[in-house]
């Protein structure tokens, strides 16, 4: 072999490994909501993505503020083609974006490439990213709320079971004098409640409706019927714990977590994602004997309102996904599902079955406590008006305040609510 | 001096046109699209159906729009005609006092200025939280009930508006103030040897020659305030604008958070005859009264 001979053989080999290294590490954009202790064990996925695929796929991350900010990001982004390659989304906003056109649909050979099937998800949840028998996103998880407790200041009110477990938590009655036997016994705030905020009690509040059998919308009608009675009843019940001193008033999100790990609220009924923020403290010592589980009855059966963080691709106008980097996504996508194990820790359910049946996810505290609870999910209606952040939860939230607080009548409240929704 | 008056005219061309440019791009060309767009049905992205007068139709009969014009309002009038009061108020003690005490004093009030609306909104909060508010703390000392400022239907324009005036007042201070420089003292000197008051020195000398400048920060405080939102919306985080509804947060609304583009625009391009109408009428008051008094 001559000297020029190898030389074009070397330029030849070193330009294909050139061209293979410039192929190989495909770039990832990534946006996501996840900002709490559940953003910290995100992060610590991707991290673990990232090593994990070296010099083919990088996964390049940006944390973006919750709620409106974040949809309303996506869909401008989306409508001028700077969209991310994939994105975390509530199920409940999934018909929404349908209607805007901003959703890749995800195949059933998509789905095959990914190594998942449809049986590998909850009906309840699948259904939820499934919009005419087309799917559009891949669930991560599922996040219900839950009833918080602190052990030490339940036992010494004497309304804690032998099984470490809150007593009643059967019916209203029960449950309301469960709180007054903690007012009684000293508690200062027997249930801590983020009254100061409506977005995040409509997740109690559709609980309550839901535990009467109640709906949302009815064919095209919001609070049919009998309906708009069951939601006053709830507003009613939440409304009679402010006035006998049972819960914190006019108390925002962050206060009531503060109220809760503090020791003044001995209960509080809030996301799951908050489990981290429990299971952080607790291991640096800060924290009380905790448990979580299933909220209370408080009306005719079991029924928790939950939504589900899931994976989607934008539809970029004008500037369509190539084969390659929607293949880097599957990857991505499929990835984080079949390692969600660790993204239990931060709370969730996560939704990719083999994980919750797995005998490490059972032993799991307290996701195991709070799993059974799966059985009694209901998602947000299936509406192009439903969703985090959307025109439902919105329009009720704003009268959520007022009503919990005691500044504004139950009934009012349900009259406008009806009104705006139904003028919508 | 002879000049070429077309190289006169292409020379200001060129000087004009970046600014020409960019008034077109970002402000006559959404102008135009939002008036467009009101007479459609359009969501947040994309185009839609015309629909001509029915957004504004709607509105008449729209509770809710009738509560964001009711609070704009009630807003304005919490804010132009005490914010510019106060900040006159104000802008008469620095001036009485001298030299590097006086700019340390001036400073003071203009510092909330320049703080960006989110950090107004985080200092506030720290302060009046119902929970955890440094002021509640003071409220239990003092044995006082405490008061949800920022989240009870009574309080919470009242307290926005109080935090709006404690934001601005700064930069109307300013205004003022260069205004009171630029009375001539031999004025002064004049009224002191005729033995005036001081009441009647105010009333006759400094009212009168800083009128220009007050009916200068009432219009620009009224254009601002009419457009009132970022205080409004971060305050009500969690979700209760509905008694706190104003004008600009009803177009957030009904776009952002209702998908409905084209009512949107309808809302917006009210407020923004309702501007142009105040602003004009007021202002055209404000000359009509200067000149009667002459």
């Amino acid at each position: 072999m001559n000297f020029r001979r190898m030389m074009a053989i070397a330029v030849v080999a070193a330009g294909g490994f050139w061209a293979v290294a410039a192929q190989a590490e495909e770039t990832v954009a990534w946006w996501d909501f996840l900002g709490g202790g559940d953003g910290v064990r995100m992060k610590q996925m991707i991290s673990d993505f990232n090593a994990a695929h070296a010099g083919k796929i990088k996964i390049d991350a940006t944390t973006l503020e919750w709620g409106t900010p974040f949809y309303a990001k996506v869909q401008t982004s989306a409508a001028v083609g700077e969209a991310p390659d994939v994105m975390t989304y509530h199920a409940s906003r999934i018909p929404l974006a349908v209607s805007q056109d901003i959703l890749e649909e995800i195949t059933a050979d998509d789905m095959s490439k990914m190594g998942l099937s449809a049986a590998d998800f909850a009906q309840t949840t699948m259904g939820a990213v499934t919009v005419d028998g087309k799917q559009y996103a891949v669930p991560l998880d599922t996040h219900p709320i839950v009833l918080y407790y602190n052990r030490v200041l339940l036992k010494k009110a004497g309304v804690l079971g032998d099984d470490g477990r809150p007593l009643g938590m059967k019916n209203k009655e029960e449950f309301t004098a469960t709180l007054q036997k903690l007012k009684d016994a000293g508690v200062e705030f027997p249930l801590g409640s983020v009254t100061a905020d409506g977005n995040f009690m409509y997740r109690t509040i559709y609980s309550l409706v839901c535990q009467q059998g109640g709906e949302l919308l009815t064919g095209k009608e919001f609070l049919a019927g009998d309906n708009a009675e069951k939601l006053a009843k709830a507003l009613t019940v939440l409304q009679g714990w402010t006035k006998a001193g049972l819960q914190s008033t006019y108390t925002d999100y962050p206060a009531t977590v503060a109220l809760f790990t503090s020791g003044k609220a001995a209960m509080m009924i809030n996301g799951v994602w908050e489990v981290p923020t429990m299971t952080d403290l607790a291991k640096q010592g800060k924290l009380f004997d905790w448990g979580a589980v299933e909220i209370p009855v408080i009306f005719d059966k079991p029924c928790t309102y939950a939504d589900s963080h899931s994976f989607a691709i934008p539809k970029n106008k004008g500037k369509e996904i190539s084969p390659q980097k929607r293949a880097a996504v599957l990857e991505v996508i499929s990835w984080m599902d079949k390692h969600s194990l660790f993204w239990a820790t931060a709370g969730h359910i996560p939704a990719y079955k083999p994980v919750t049946e797995s005998a490490e996810y059972k032993a799991m505290e307290p996701n195991a406590t709070y799993s059974t609870l799966t059985a009694n999910m209901i998602f947000d209606p299936k509406s192009p008006k439903a969703g985090v952040a959307g025109p439902i939860f919105d329009i009720m939230s704003n009268y959520f305040v007022p009503t919990l607080n005691g500044e504004m009548d139950p009934a009012e409240a349900v009259k406008s609510i009806k009104e705006e929704l139904n003028g919508m | 001096m002879l000049r070429n008056s077309r190289t006169e005219r292409l020379v200001a061309l060129v000087l004009v046109a970046p600014f020409l440019a960019i008034y077109l791009l970002a402000f006559v060309y959404p102008t135009v699209q939002m008036f467009r767009i009101s007479f459609t049905d359009a969501p947040l992205i994309g185009a839609g159906r015309w629909v001509g007068f029915d957004n504004y139709l709607r509105l008449d009969n729209d509770p809710m729009f009738r509560r964001a014009l009711w609070n704009t309002a009630y807003f304005v009038l919490m804010t132009v005609v005490p914010g510019t009061f106060i900040a006159l108020l104000i802008a008469l003690g620095v001036s009485r006092l001298k030299g590097r005490f006086q700019s340390i004093v001036l400073a003071l009030f203009f510092l909330p200025y320049i703080l960006p609306v989110s950090v107004v909104y985080l200092i506030w909060d720290w302060t009046l939280n119902f929970q955890f508010g440094i002021a509640m703390h003071v409220l239990d000392w003092l044995g006082i009930p405490r008061v949800p400022v920022f989240k009870s239907r009574v309080w919470f324009l009242p307290a926005v508006a109080g935090v709006t005036i404690w934001w601005t007042a700064g930069f109307s201070i300013l205004l003022f103030l260069a205004g009171l420089r630029s009375i001539p003292a031999e004025i002064y000197e004049a009224a002191a040897l005729d033995n005036a008051t001081r009441w009647t020195t105010f009333r006759r000398i400094t009212w009168p020659l800083l009128w220009p400048i007050t009916s200068l920060v009432f219009t620009i405080q009224l254009i601002l305030q009419l457009k009132i939102f970022d205080q409004v919306y971060l305050f009500s985080i969690g979700g209760r604008p509905n008694d706190n509804m104003v004008l600009v947060y009803y177009v957030f609304q009904k776009a952002f958070q209702q998908n409905q583009g084209g009512r949107a625009a309808a809302v917006a391009v009210t407020l923004f005859v309702l501007v142009v109408v105040v602003s004009v009428l007021q202002f055209q008051l404000l000359r009509f009264a200067e000149r009667r008094r002459r």
